[in-house]
């Protein structure tokens, strides 16, 4: 029981048809929905009705939906993510497209997380009966699912400490400032119902302000060729093709037309299991868990927030 | 079409027709500190010293207030100069030129030449 991934990424973009070429054709997702303003997208391995919105004005994270197990989860999520005094409250079937009923929170890092139960399903590309590897129409990049999402928080200690306490996140993966010292600087977490190495991170930075959000591919050539396509489509490419350190993801940066920061991200992963401990990154090693073979940051992966 | 003067150093650039300032400087092999090269961020932003820029695409009021502008505050990214300019970068930045090998004329202009150079479009300023 409880959250099982990253459901849907809500993001304001400046200009919606740049926005519609961007995630339509160079990352190959499919417009599912659309209405003055604002595009509803989802990728051709997904099963939900969407995994993204887009809305025009603005840049960075309206909010992001975890898709939960259960009515009890919702209940009990409630109830813990107020004692811990973060604010909730409900929303109700029809306020998103195709959502059911849900719990609202604001974190104390001013992010906005909608956990909820029920989307429209309208299956992936290739099906459930006898599918193919993949569809044969495939565009651009042709990202498999949204991932995960990486959030800043000038408390990023307490940001994990809520996850963990009231959403059951396990941390897969952190850096401290040193092992004396282990006041968190970034973590790395896995929900509790969930097959991936993290579907949220949190970094040290401005509170309400999205890092990257991430698509799933199948490997390192599919890296690859992705980094192709973005020159291919003179996208800025922020890094890579490189490997993290940190999660051990093969991994390219890059931007939307607005500037937000989005990531394709691939590769084996560390296993994430209820008995295996958290693997802690010192500060002085962080380039290296970032960048593994640059081994330093660019001044962008800690200034470029939208 | 318009010039861009970078100051302190004084080297200036010709901007093409509705190229942004970002893009008329990387396209002399000229680097400074930028992020997501699309309006986004607000890590590209310089002074405006003198001269009148303007936005071709909607900018975020969350990456460049109204205030901002008003002092004169640019976002380099997304800035098509219509009138000569001249920037100024932010504190602690500075300019690097990546392209000095393969254009040497934009170091220092020889002696007695015209200090333009039609390959780059960039030019010293001579004083």
């Amino acid at each position: 029981m409880g959250v099982m991934r990253l459901g849907y990424v809500h993001l304001r973009v400046t200009d919606l048809e740049e926005a519609r070429d961007h995630y339509s054709n160079t990352l190959g997702m499919e417009v599912v929905h659309e209405e003055p303003g604002k595009l509803h997208l989802k990728c051709w391995d997904e099963w939900d009705h969407h995994s993204l919105v887009l809305e025009e004005g603005g840049v960075g994270l309206v909010k992001v939906g975890y898709k939960c197990s259960s009515e009890d989860d919702l209940v009990d999520y409630e109830k813990r993510s107020s004692a811990f005094g973060a604010t909730t409250g409900r929303f109700s079937r029809g306020e998103n497209l195709t959502v059911g009923d849900g719990v609202r929170i604001t974190l104390p890092s001013e992010h906005t997380v909608e956990l909820y139960t029920d989307m429209e399903f309208s299956g992936t590309e290739t099906g459930s009966i006898n599918p193919e590897a993949w569809p044969r129409n495939m565009r651009g990049v042709g990202t498999h699912w949204i991932d995960h999402c990486l959030i800043a928080a000038e408390d990023p200690g307490l940001i994990e400490r809520f996850f963990q306490e009231c959403l059951d996140f396990r941390t897969a993966e952190k850096v401290v400032e040193t092992m004396e010292h282990p006041e968190v600087i970034g973590t790395w977490m896995t929900a509790p119902e969930s097959h991936a190495a993290h579907d949220l991170a949190v970094i040290k930075g401005p509170n309400a302000k999205l890092h990257h959000f991430a698509y799933h591919l199948d490997d390192w050539n599919a890296i690859l060729r992705a980094a192709d396509i973005f020159s291919m489509d003179d996208v800025p490419i922020d890094i890579g093709p490189t490997r993290h350190g940190i999660t051990r993801g093969e991994t390219v940066y890059f931007f939307d037309p607005s500037g937000n920061r989005n990531e394709v991200f691939a590769g084996l992963e560390h296993r994430v299991q209820k008995d295996f401990p958290t693997i802690n990154w010192t500060a002085d090693q962080l380039g290296k868990g970032i960048f593994y073979h640059d081994r330093e940051l660019n001044e962008r992966f800690t200034t470029v927030f939208t | 079409m318009p010039e861009v003067t970078i100051l302190p150093d004084g080297l200036q650039v010709t901007a093409a027709e509705a190229e942004t300032v970002l893009a008329a400087l990387s396209r002399a092999g000229l680097r400074y500190r930028v992020g997501c090269k699309r309006g986004g961020c607000g890590v590209c932003k310089v002074q405006l010293v003198l001269g009148e820029v303007r936005y071709e695409r909607p900018v975020a009021e969350s990456v460049l207030s109204d205030d901002e502008r008003v002092e004169g505050i640019c976002l380099s990214c997304r800035a098509v100069p219509i009138t000569n300019i001249a920037i100024e970068l932010q504190e602690g930045d500075r300019l690097r030129k990546v392209l000095g090998f393969a254009y040497p004329n934009s170091a220092q202009p020889p002696p007695g030449r015209s200090a333009s150079n039609p390959a780059t479009g960039t030019k010293e300023r001579k004083d």
